[in-house]
């Protein structure tokens, strides 16, 4: 007789033994595997909806893969950037140097629950969320080399993680904090439950509508392949908040929760708010990123923290009001330091604008003159007139230059410690920082190290420290290309 | 004298600019360094500018004598 899977499925998910060789707690020590340290007892009720077996999980991934190297054969490389807006390639370079070798460090993370989870449904649950990440990166890889023939730049899908490029650095230390410097439990609150099942959809569903209307069905297919597999892996979070709450640690669970809601919501609005609304065709934009953020994140987010009874972050109505502007303000720091980044940014033209001030209603009150200014600068001086020269001050918690929330409203301030002075975008930046001093305080933005002689002060210096090879990987305006003079050798004094 | 590094943000402005100044400069000199560095260097106006607390600065104090050192943020209102 054939056993049903759900007669054996337990036997095999919940294998939790009695250590008879050490003590539990140091088959599980409490600085890797979390706090609070609760004895097995208390994990024995983990679990979580999908109950995949490693069985079903082969043959669904099997599938998927299937699926999205079909549409890249049916593609043929040839094909790959046929009609294509130029925008949009911006956009899937910018996407791909930004999250593939973050998915790498995310395997890194899953496998630290695979070994240091407390209960074995969430070991085998990560098992397979780190075969996911490994997939993750694999595919946007693949891919990133199949247009390296039209886009030298594309190797950045590779190359990013490893460079000092200031976006990176910014990313880099949120997944850090996030994961690779987290305890088991830490990691599964902000990576999987905050992270995941809050602002993944973001990243993958919503580009996924936007490559479709966008006629990048590779892209399509690829994000939403992806974001099946975040959406299994991500319920690892769920049980374990459940846990802790249910054993006194609710203070706890409340301050990662708002801590990495914020630090994701930076992340985001730099790197989604401004790529859906600057960089992807208007005929390609489904909805504002306001409204994704809307309706695909914060309601998700609100159902989540009232499944668990827990409270709205403290600076909710800071969150709101940015929902308007940061990303709008973020975008002029894209644009004007751009020779700073892989990826070519732009200017709006006046459909865009037109869009943007419907979505957005105070946009071209807030912004419009901005822009009218670098077009007159364009046309009075070129291309170098419109580039940033100053140095941005940059947040010493996000690591991202201090623009918001918009002109005329400003949340910059510092904190003094130990003799050293720092900044801060906002006041949640600076609150996150406060909670855990001895892990943020001896890090040094880029703009730190330039004060201190420790980076190039001179910006092609610098670019060469951030990995970029001027001019042929710098950034520059998507529509006007490149001013002869970025051609020229730099003259020196 | 003595350099100091400072975060200066303008209110016609979208970002937070580094000003590296000697200290013995005017807050007035130092709102104009800030200026210089923004969109709108050649607009004619008055300017406030503040300290983080919100205070006002005299414009002919030097940036010592204002209190501000290595780190600090000053805002600068053009009207």
């Amino acid at each position: 007789m054939v056993l049903r899977r759900d007669d054996w499925l337990d036997v095999a998910r919940k294998v939790d033994w009695t250590p008879r060789y050490v003590e539990e707690r140091e088959l599980f020590p409490e600085e890797i595997s979390g706090r609070p340290w609760l004895t097995q007892d208390a994990w024995r009720g983990w679990n979580e909806a999908y109950r995949t077996t490693y069985r079903e999980y082969v043959a669904n991934q099997r599938e998927k893969d299937a699926a999205v190297l079909g549409v890249r054969a049916a593609l043929s490389k040839p094909r790959l950037f046929d009609d294509l807006d130029p925008g949009w390639v911006q956009l899937v370079k910018f996407h791909n140097g930004a999250v593939a070798l973050a998915e790498y460090a995310g395997a890194v993370a899953e496998l630290r629950m695979a070994r240091f989870g407390r209960d074995s449904a969430w070991r085998t649950m990560a098992t397979l969320g780190a075969l996911d990440e490994i997939r993750h990166t694999q595919i946007p890889l693949l891919i990133g080399h199949d247009l390296l023939a039209y886009d030298g730049n594309f190797d950045w899908t590779h190359k990013a993680f490893h460079t000092s490029e200031w976006v990176i650095l910014a990313a880099r230390h949120l997944f850090d904090d996030m994961f690779l410097a987290a305890d088991a439990i830490d990691l599964a609150i902000q990576l999987n439950f905050v992270f995941e099942t809050g602002f993944t959809n973001l990243q993958f569903m919503a580009m996924a509508a936007m490559a479709d209307r966008a006629h990048h069905h590779l892209f399509e297919k690829t994000v939403a392949s992806i974001q099946t597999d975040e959406a299994r892996h991500a319920q690892i979070g769920h049980p374990v908040l459940r846990t802790l709450l249910e054993n006194g640690s609710r203070e706890r669970a409340q301050y990662l929760i708002d801590k990495m809601w914020w630090r994701c919501w930076r992340l985001f609005l730099a790197l989604s708010g401004t790529a859906m609304e600057y960089l992807a065709p208007v005929s390609a934009r489904t909805r504002s990123f306001k409204e994704f953020m809307t309706e695909w994140v914060t309601e998700q987010f609100m159902k989540n923290l009232a499944e668990f009874d827990l409270e709205k972050p403290w600076f909710w109505d800071l969150f709101a009001e940015e929902l308007d502007y940061a990303h709008h303000s973020f975008q002029l720091g894209l644009y004007t330091y751009r020779t700073t980044l892989w990826f070519d940014v732009a200017m709006p033209d006046r459909a865009e604008r037109e869009w943007l001030n419907q979505k957005y209603p105070r946009w071209e009150e807030t912004y419009g003159a901005l822009w009218d200014q670098l077009e007159r600068r364009w046309e009075a001086g070129g291309e170098a007139n419109t580039l940033s020269y100053g140095l941005p001050a940059l947040c010493n918690l996000c690591q991202l230059p201090a623009l918001f929330i918009r002109p005329g409203r400003n949340t910059a301030c510092t904190l003094e410690l130990d003799g050293r002075r720092y900044l801060f975008c906002s006041e949640p930046c600076r609150w996150i920082f406060e909670q855990e001093k001895s892990r943020f305080a001896d890090h040094n933005s880029v703009v730190d190290r330039i004060v201190a002689g420790e980076a190039p002060g001179k910006l092609t210096d610098l670019h060469k420290w951030m990995g970029l090879e001027a001019p042929v990987e710098t950034g520059r305006d998507l529509r006007r290309g490149l001013d002869p003079w970025r051609l020229d050798p730099v003259p020196t004094a | 004298m003595m350099r100091v590094y400072l975060f200066g943000f303008a209110s016609d402005d979208f970002v937070g600019r580094v000003i590296v100044t000697p200290d013995e400069r005017t807050v007035a000199q130092l709102a104009g360094q800030l200026v210089a560095w923004g969109l709108a260097p050649e607009r004619d106006g008055s300017v406030t500018v503040r300290n983080e607390a919100g205070d006002i600065l005299d414009p002919v104090a030097t940036i010592a004598q204002a209190g501000l050192g290595n780190g600090d943020i000053f805002k600068v209102e053009r009207r």
